[in-house]
């Protein structure tokens, strides 16, 4: 059994997996990490990678274009987002609490929706966007099928990955969505506009969580099921706070999380004999174990999470 | 202005908070009809499961001329409340659609003897407490059958949700009737632990399609569309559930498990109707025409042959079917 783990074949598939696994979250995570950077912390996670998996559904199904249901579901992850905008940034309302409200709420929307959009009709099917292998890199070993050998959403996220990082490290624009999420009055006083700068992140919150959701739909299933985000959009979270609020590390905590999801789901179907029950545990046991070890080092924004009103102190 | 944005946000979250939770009368009943109330723990309109379970009450309160009323969504601490809220108001039959739907039941029966209580897929018996379990193990057995004349590799999978009894045994079932025909075929499983993770499912048949299996079943409601799914883009063989998944996996299909809870229900309402209700555990098979397997036009003549052989001998019971409710791995 142990001979069948440690194959290059088994790794190799166990890490592509992963990878599989990985990506909703590290769409949800890269637009969390925008948002929380800027003092937003978005709990409606899940209730926008829902949106956006219903909507690319609907969308990729009644137009018959993958890239209207991509739009679509990109726009569903914006209203949402929005509607936590209003709440937490006009309406200076508790985020947790609009967080959570948004997650039941995109709950009953969507199951209501495709509930009138499937009623009386047998199974609803679309096609998913292909794989692109890249010459010479998709060839490395072990690596290579994993992470250069995927579809186009997948290639798209390392690129977002890197210019969120070059955005925050390099440029003074940068700078100045990161002074709105420490500290706001300070940032007010030298001529940020706050308000408007939360708006933007709460923008591209929605449009990436959007993806995260379309992901699971486009690329994946080609099917919508209730519910299917399934928790995904909390992992994001913790894979944010996980990666200390940079976009690498929030990459290298849900590549973690889907390593384990990976890896446990793997064991079963070879037959290990480890209770299931204790297998699904997994996951979430190795993240509160990289969270003990991440411990007393707090690099959270200051003002995350504080509602914000202009002049107060 | 702030105020009413507010206040009209704060209600419409409310309202779609409670939606789930609240009775959903569906039709009014003609003349003076009994109240039935159905409690399910998943979505009305999961494609499996519940949405068979909810068609099968409509049908049947249809027939008889009763009022349906349903609650969707039901988490396991709020069942107690609900059956209890049902038969406060008057409801006189509510059917609890699931194994984690009997000691609710029993728990609440005592309070409300005039109330009878239906559970599917449960062992609860009271004086106004009856189960109905259907025989899935049956179904599962002629799957196993059917897989095992079709394979090539001599590797199966077959993929659960929870592993609670009632989706147990139907994986045992399945890897019974595989042996039955090689001993020495290898059934993988695994669980996903949950409903509606449908990425997870795919990723289960994955890993067991990279392991060479190369038929795959699944129980796993909704989320097991995601096992279909990896069935067709990998080209092997699969097998559906709870519905005609035909149309899911049109060239790949060899068979779907049906769970016929209209029969079921039917059968319990119809015990209502004809004042023969007994509190007690009743088994329905392939004999009752609860459960059945759908062969699809994918299977070539001679394993229809053989699927049809261990069919008719479970109905004539000269086939009889171990019901296995241990986890095995």
């Amino acid at each position: 059994m142990l001979q069948q783990i440690f194959s290059l074949s088994f790794m190799t598939a166990f890490l592509a997996a992963a990878v599989r696994l990985a990506v909703p979250l590290m769409y949800g995570g890269i637009g969390e990490t925008i948002a929380e950077k800027s003092g937003i912390l978005n709990i409606g996670m899940e209730g926008v990678m829902l949106s956006g998996a219903f909507f690319s559904f609907a969308g990729a199904w009644y137009s018959g274009n993958l890239f209207v249901g991509l739009l679509l579901g990109m726009i569903g992850g914006l209203v949402v987002s929005l509607l936590h905008g209003l709440l937490s940034i006009t309406l200076v309302q508790n985020q947790s609490v609009s967080g959570l409200a948004i997650n039941m709420l995109m709950l009953g929307v969507t199951s209501f929706l495709f509930k009138l959009m499937s009623n009386g009709q047998g199974y609803q099917q679309i096609e998913t966007f292909p794989n692109i292998a890249i010459p010479g890199l998709s060839k490395i070993p072990l690596i290579g099928d994993a992470f250069f050998n995927c579809d186009f959403l997948t290639y798209t996220l390392y690129v977002l990955l890197v210019l969120t990082w070059i955005f925050y490290k390099k440029t003074n624009l940068g700078l100045s969505f990161t002074a709105v999420g420490e500290h706001p009055q300070a940032a007010e006083s030298a001529g940020i506009q706050v308000k408007k700068y939360r708006w933007i992140v709460m923008v591209f919150n929605g449009l990436l969580g959007g993806i995260g959701g379309a992901y699971l739909v486009l690329v994946q299933l080609g099917v919508f099921t209730e519910n299917m985000i399934s928790g995904r959009g909390y992992i994001a979270l913790a894979t944010v706070i996980l990666g200390r609020y940079t976009p690498f590390g929030m990459f290298g905590a849900a590549l973690l999380f889907g390593a384990a999801n990976a890896l446990q789901i793997r064991l079963q179907t070879i037959g290990v004999s480890i209770s299931p029950f204790l297998l699904a545990i997994l996951p979430y046991a190795l993240t509160l174990i990289a969270m003990i070890g991440a411990a007393g080092k707090n690099s959270e924004p200051e003002a995350l999470s504080k509602p914000y009103v202009k002049g107060a102190r | 202005m702030k105020k009413l944005v507010v206040l009209g946000l704060a209600m419409a979250m409310t309202a779609s908070m409670v939606s789930g939770v609240y009775a959903q009368p569906v039709q009014a009943a003609e003349g003076e009809g009994l109240k039935v109330a159905l409690l399910l723990s998943g979505a009305a309109n999961d494609q499996g499961w519940n949405q068979t379970a909810y068609e099968g009450a409509q049908k049947a309160c249809e027939k008889y001329g009763y009022e349906l009323a349903y609650t969707e969504n039901l988490e396991a601490a709020d069942i107690s409340a609900a059956f209890a809220d049902y038969a406060s108001a008057g409801y006189d039959v509510v059917i609890g659609h699931g194994y984690e739907f009997g000691d609710p039941a029993l728990e609440v029966a005592e309070t409300y003897p005039d109330t009878k209580f239906i559970c599917t897929e449960a062992d609860a018996s009271a004086d106004n407490v009856a189960s109905y379990v259907m025989a899935c193990e049956q179904t599962a057995y002629v799957e196993g059958i059917i897989a095992a004349s079709m394979t090539e590799t001599d590797k199966l999978g077959a993929i659960g949700p929870i592993p609670g009894d009632s989706l147990v045994k139907i994986i045992n079932g399945y890897e019974d009737g595989a042996k039955s025909v090689n001993p020495d075929i290898e059934v993988q499983t695994a669980w996903t632990n949950s409903y509606v993770d449908t990425q997870l499912a795919q990723e289960a048949a994955k890993a067991m399609i990279d392991n060479g299996v190369d038929v795959i079943k699944h129980c796993a409601n909704a989320c097991g569309n995601g096992a279909m799914a990896a069935a067709v883009d990998a080209g092997i063989w699969c097998q559906g559930d709870s519905y005609d998944q035909s149309s899911l996996a049109p060239d790949n299909i060899l068979d779907s498990a049906l769970y016929n809870l209209d029969v079921v229900i039917d059968t319990a309402l119809g015990s209502v109707a004809d004042g023969s209700f007994a509190g007690d555990v009743y088994n329905l098979g392939m004999a009752d025409g609860a459960v059945e397997v759908l062969l699809s036009d994918n299977l070539p003549e001679d394993v229809k042959t053989t699927a049809q052989d261990a069919i008719d001998k479970i109905v004539s019971g000269e086939l009889e079917v171990e019901r296995d409710y241990t986890l095995r791995n």
